[in-house]
């Protein structure tokens, strides 16, 4: 009888921290995933430009920022934008969910610190983020910031590039 | 081994129930980092006495601070029978109010409305032309839509429409030795906003707005669609002040900015939240447009998330402003930020952290025992009030102090001054004041009959001189602990000082004198 209940503690002990040990675990890999980030529709940017906001997440407000700026380059291309009560969703200028994977090198050296990038994106938040915008999460920090992505230029290079498939070529 | 298993076990099961429970918590409320406009009405409550007209005189000509817009409304009093000599409740407000259109004459005058029905959005454009940060028209130019959307926020703005209604009651009137009239008066704010839920704007425009192209049975039907509108007035909050002046309207006068300080405290919309854009020093878009003047007091939050991902807003000390900056113009993306000293805290305020406003009176209270000076022992209160402050950290005081000998016996032995202290921060910590008092010291018996004769107060007085040096030290905002070095210089004004002062040295070997004197004491800031 002892022994059974010794067993049967020793396994809710270890279960409990498996449990712990696993949410910790996934709340960092959540961070450090491509795909989590926040991304709304703020308004009808200005010709051949998107108007975002953007979250991103980095050890400083820096990284952070530069962190939602690959974000806002990242959903142009991949995710597309979702709409918002001022302004329609957009795709992704690559639907294709095998663009990456197909294209690592190139989006590696892209998406690289200070890469071809951020000759596509502009932040339009007004000095730094402030208030809500800038929150102290486990590990750094997370930022919103509004971002105008030049939207058309982007995709003319990927096009360009040939990663894009211009809507010509299926005719 | 078994029992202390057990009990580990028991404690983990615990403390996983007790994990469990904290996430169906509600987490604090978070405070907010936007700020808006408002605008208020200001309505007298009338008693049908003769003190109507001035109070009503006084709340007419009230201007209440730059920070809220003015909604002319038709209605400017409203009568309650009721006693001045008391209070109007809650409830009797409520009802008066309820029998007022006042979110009709609100709407009416945000949008114009003239004796047709017709309306238009003037106001509304101009207002959020007005209300625009740099953030909103760096957005509208990154849009397509332009800067020509500003005036849209205004329409947002009609949300922060307020009603306050003051009640002036139990006036005291009294008369001084030399015949002048004082009226002593308590009064009372009862704040309404307008209560347009999530549609309500929409249904007022689809419902009440006339177009040109409309006909007349529509434009009938409109019009009374707009005297029919139900949007209640919501209760928000309740101020009370006492106060006096050489008038009933003077003192209304006075009572009705205390009153509209105290409603600031008490409505969270009102408080002006605005972001730190820069340190060294700590800088703010915000200035006299949002009615702020030197000294007034911010406090300064940061935002974090929880293991849960819930928002959740830090407290991480006090600021002062410093340097006004005029920005009563339209922004155009460029506003020139005030700036702010910081008073209290561990950390140093960074950027992007939200200050809130934080009204308090810039008076500091401090009860004090003091050693030395112009007798044995003392002690008494001290109290300062905050005249000016510096971005570098500078403040300047204006000084009373009252003061008793604890030893003085038979005697009553009382000193009291004013005096002016000019403040040194080297750190936020520590506050370092050279000051000086100038004052009496008072020596009487207890059967000395002074009433009606200065010259007997005086001829059993010293004048009173104190320059020294106060030290303060922070240790939870708003108290601080501080000491004082002073010497003080006496000067016997009269006969009758100097002969009571040699019988309580003959007697008690205890006189007042000129010295130097070492005074402890806390302080709490209101």
């Amino acid at each position: 009888m002892r022994k059974t209940l010794l067993i049967a503690l020793t396994m809710l002990v270890t279960l409990s921290a498996v449990s712990v040990s696993a949410q910790n675990k996934d709340r960092r890999k959540s961070f450090k995933s491509w795909d989590n980030y926040e991304i709304t529709t703020e308004k009808v940017g200005v010709d051949g430009t998107k108007f975002v906001k953007v979250w991103g997440f980095g050890k400083t407000v820096d990284a952070a920022t530069m962190n939602a700026k690959e974000n806002a380059v990242h959903a142009c291309i991949f995710r597309g934008l979702p709409g918002s009560a001022t302004a329609m969703s957009t795709p992704p200028i690559c639907p294709n969910p095998d663009t990456m994977s197909a294209n690592e090198d190139y989006f590696q050296k892209f998406f690289a610190a200070g890469g071809p990038y951020l000759a596509y994106v502009s932040m339009t938040t007004d000095g730094v983020p402030s208030g809500t915008d800038k929150r102290k999460v486990k590990g750094g920090y997370k930022v919103g910031i509004y971002v105008q992505v030049m939207y058309d230029n982007l995709k003319r290079k990927l096009e360009a590039d040939g990663i894009a498939r211009k809507l010509s070529s299926g005719f | 081994m078994l029992r202390k298993l057990c009990f580990l076990a028991a404690l983990m099961l615990l403390a996983g129930i007790s994990a469990g429970a904290q996430e169906k918590i509600p987490s604090r409320k978070v405070v907010t980092s936007d700020y808006n406009r408002n605008s208020i009405s200001m309505v007298a409550v009338q008693r049908g006495d003769s003190f109507d007209s001035e109070v009503t005189s006084a709340v007419k000509s009230f201007s209440p601070s730059q920070k809220f817009d003015v909604n002319n409304i038709s209605t400017k009093t409203i009568r309650i029978r009721k006693s001045r000599d008391e209070a109007v409740s809650q409830s009797e407000m409520d009802e008066a109010v309820s029998a007022t259109p006042f979110a009709r004459e609100i709407l009416s005058s945000i949008f114009n409305r003239d004796s047709q029905g017709m309306m238009d959005d003037k106001t509304v454009r101009y207002r959020g032309n007005y209300d625009a940060k740099d953030q909103d028209v760096i957005n509208a130019r990154a849009s397509r839509v332009g800067t020509d959307a500003l005036g849209d926020l205004g329409h947002a703005l009609v949300k922060g429409s307020y009603v306050v209604l003051t009640d002036i009651y139990g006036i005291d009137r009294s008369v001084d030795r030399q015949g002048n009239v004082h009226y002593a008066i308590r009064s009372q704010a009862y704040a309404y906003k307008i209560g347009l839920g999530e549609n309500g704007l929409s249904d007022f425009y689809e419902q009440c707005w006339i177009y040109d192209d409309d006909d007349d049975a529509t434009r009938a039907a409109k019009r009374r669609a707009f005297q029919n509108l139900a949007i209640d007035m919501v209760p928000v909050a309740h101020a009370t002040s006492f106060l006096s002046g050489s008038s009933v309207e003077d003192a209304t006068e006075s009572a009705l900015s205390s009153l509209i300080t105290a409603l600031e405290n008490r409505i969270p919309e009102w408080e002006v939240a605005v972001g730190i854009i820069a340190t060294k020093p700590l800088r703010a878009k915000i200035g006299t447009k949002e009615g702020l003047t030197n000294g007034a007091r911010y406090r300064a939050y940061s935002y974090s998330e929880d293991r849960s991902g819930r928002l959740k807003s830090v407290p991480r000390g006090f600021i002062r402003a410093t340097t006004i900056s005029s920005n009563t113009g339209m922004s155009i993306g460029a506003t020139e930020p005030s700036e702010f000293y910081q008073i209290s805290g561990l950390a140093n305020i960074e950027e992007g952290w939200t200050i809130k406003q934080s009204n308090d009176a810039g008076i500091g209270i401090m009860p004090y025992v003091r050693v030395g000076g112009i007798c044995t022992v003392s002690a008494g209160l001290d109290l300062d009030w905050l005249m000016k402050t510096t971005t570098h950290g500078s403040m300047q005081y204006l000084l009373a102090t009252i003061g008793l000998d604890v030893n003085s016996n038979p005697y009553t032995a009382v000193n009291f001054g004013l005096g002016y202290g000019y403040a040194l921060h080297l750190t936020r910590f520590f506050e370092l004041m050279p000051y000086g008092i100038l004052g009496l010291d008072h020596l009487g018996l207890s059967d000395d009959d002074i009433s009606g004769d200065d010259s007997r107060f005086i001829r059993s007085s010293a004048l009173m001189l104190e320059p020294g040096i106060r030290v303060a030290a922070n240790v939870a905002y708003p108290l601080q602990v501080y000491a004082k070095v002073c010497a003080d210089l006496l000067l016997p004004l009269g006969d009758i000082y100097k002969r009571y002062n040699e019988s309580m040295e003959y007697y008690y070997n205890n006189n007042h004198h000129s010295g130097v004197g070492i005074q402890f004491g806390v302080k709490w800031t209101f």
